[in-house]
């Protein structure tokens, strides 16, 4: 006998740690057979809000664009604003860039693992890991004077220079990161439960992942090895040394592998940044920004964030207010069209599950 | 095309050879801008993608030129294994916007032109899911369109307490309450931005 289908909406009140979006279904039994992204739930048009700020005011508004990971946007527009003007960004500030990144990364990684097993109901892991992401959150305080949005990173270096004795306490917290490694293996990534939730579910075709804008760890989780950090090295990841981690499952669980040795990665780069950290100048000052002007131009940046390509494409007509910035997050993809796809054949508990998977975050969909 | 061989500058020759009437020009390494004429960027697109192995749709964008009455769209390119990206341009019309779906060739081409649509009004052929997307009940010219007047819509639309009217001159508010003299750089600032 066919099952009755039946319409279920999923969200928007924040369907697993997302961010609100609503997820259409329809399902016979608990198949689903049809998904639908919608959103809008988080429009704020900063798109067309920058076109109405100058230059430097767009800095406070491109970190809003993605909650768990703000600095990848401010670093794009500050490298494309570069870009446009040719500025030298000094070395000292490549560096304090490179690391508040990777610190920024292990954020949103605990993050992620918090949501991952929250989706599954596994819910000591959001504890473990979001408190200890709340160390990293108050280096950040400490650095910037912001916890969640930094407005750090902009154009021509860093907004200062890092305090005394902070390298000492972001090595403090890596020791403790790490320590905390067995820890969340011995939940979550050695967790019989996980593993079996997680094979085979939320399979991404390896032959279409290309071609379907697949990014970041959902990409290596397909066995492919591509990495921004790599294919286009941007501020000082070519004199760094690290490896690019890849699993061939294609699923849920291979993303998580993926994703937990990245973890450990951006441990060991933070500390060859702090390792490597010149001295000098960290700020290539910019004209007074009231009356800064662009030069007319346009590049695209982009940028390795925690779930993907980040990309930014700046047009400037040489006013002091930018002509079009549009930002290229790696939900736009995953988010929709690639969401929609994966989730036909899926059971209803795992949507939200798929969707941490893929690092769905709304507000980059519809910024 | 040998993979090794594919640098900005055979990039560069193998376009001219096929599409004599592109412009091509390497804006920076790794980076190579194309421009053509509207109805050859399907093929060019196609042929990228199959032939040069520009397999990755990194993004889709459109931008407003309302002083020459047209649409720039802008599709970002980038190939794997030269490690390479090309931007292609075209212009449409603004007027009477259209221009055909992508979403045969990458299927997340249909997000990007679900969003063109609503915020640009461009029509494109061959998409059925346009529509409804990020807005909801959305009447008028489409917002992102450079002549639709936010601070007009905002006004009519919405409304202020009382006190925190809007389009006041901030700068001269502050000084009024703080009793401190706005600096002349900023004063000729914020008048050139209300003449505005």
């Amino acid at each position: 006998m066919r099952e009755k289908e039946t319409t279920l909406y999923l969200g928007p009140q924040h369907p697993g740690i997302t961010g609100n979006i609503m997820v259409k279904l329809k399902v016979a039994g608990d198949t689903v057979v049809k998904a639908e992204t919608h959103v809008g739930y988080l429009h704020r048009a900063f798109e067309k809000l920058m076109e109405q700020r100058t230059w430097i005011q767009c800095f406070p508004i491109v970190c809003r664009i993605c909650v768990p990971e703000p600095d990848p946007n401010e670093e794009n527009l500050a490298r494309a604003i570069e870009e446009i003007e040719v500025r030298e960004v000094p070395e000292r500030a490549k560096y304090i860039r490179v690391m508040v990144l990777e610190l920024a990364r292990l954020a949103t990684y605990g993050l992620w693992m918090g949501g991952q097993s929250g989706s599954m109901g596994l819910y000591t892991m959001p504890q473990w890991t979001v408190g200890d992401r709340d160390y990293i959150i108050d280096l950040f305080e400490e650095l910037t004077g912001g916890r969640i949005y930094h407005m750090y990173i902009w154009a021509g270096g860093v907004r200062r220079d890092l305090p005394e004795g902070f390298t000492d306490r972001v090595l403090k917290v890596l020791d403790y990161l790490e320590s905390r490694l067995p820890d969340y293996d011995n939940l979550l990534f050695n967790n019989a439960m996980f593993r079996k939730r997680a094979e085979g579910v939320g399979i991404i075709p390896k032959d279409k992942a290309l071609e379907w804008g697949v990014v970041g760890p959902p990409l290596r989780g397909c066995g492919i090895k591509h990495d921004v950090r790599i294919d286009e090295p941007y501020e000082i990841y070519d004199k760094l040394d690290f490896e690019i981690p890849t699993a061939e499952g294609c699923d849920v669980w291979s993303r998580a592998l993926v994703r937990r040795q990245e973890y450990e990665q951006s441990i060991s780069i933070i500390r060859q940044v702090i390792d490597k950290m010149p001295g000098g100048d960290y700020y290539n000052k910019i004209p007074n920004p009231l009356t800064w002007k662009v030069p007319p131009g346009e590049a695209y940046v982009k940028t390795e964030s925690a779930r993907g390509e980040f990309g930014y494409y700046a047009v400037s007509d040489g006013s002091d207010k930018p002509r079009r910035i549009h930002v290229r997050g790696p939900a736009y993809v995953h988010g929709v069209s690639l969401l929609e796809k994966i989730l036909v054949g899926a059971n209803v508990a795992d949507v939200s599950f798929i969707m941490n998977s893929l690092g769905t975050c709304p507000p980059e969909i519809e910024r | 095309m040998n993979r090794k061989e594919c640098t900005e500058n055979t990039c560069t020759e193998q376009i001219q050879k096929i599409f004599h009437t592109a412009e091509v020009e390497v804006q920076r390494e790794k980076r190579v801008k194309v421009k053509l004429r509207a109805d050859l960027i399907l093929p060019f697109l196609a042929y990228a993608k199959d032939y040069m192995n520009f397999k990755h749709l990194a993004h889709f964008s459109c931008v407003d030129w309302i002083e020459d009455n047209e649409f720039e769209l802008v599709f970002m390119l980038w190939s794997y294994e030269a490690n390479l990206m090309i931007m292609v341009k075209t212009r449409i019309d603004r007027s009477n916007p259209e221009f055909e779906t992508l979403s045969h060739l990458w299927p997340q081409a249909e997000t990007y032109e679900r969003e063109m649509h609503e915020m640009f009004g461009v029509n494109f052929e061959g998409n059925n899911r346009l529509g409804e997307f990020i807005l909801e009940d959305w009447e008028g010219i489409p917002p992102f369109r450079r002549d639709f007047n936010t601070i007009k819509y905002s006004q009519e639309n919405f409304y202020q307490r009382p006190g925190r009217e809007d389009a006041q001159n901030v700068r001269e508010t502050v000084s009024k309450h703080s009793g401190k003299e706005v600096p002349d750089f900023a004063k000729e600032y914020s008048i050139r931005r209300i003449e505005e």
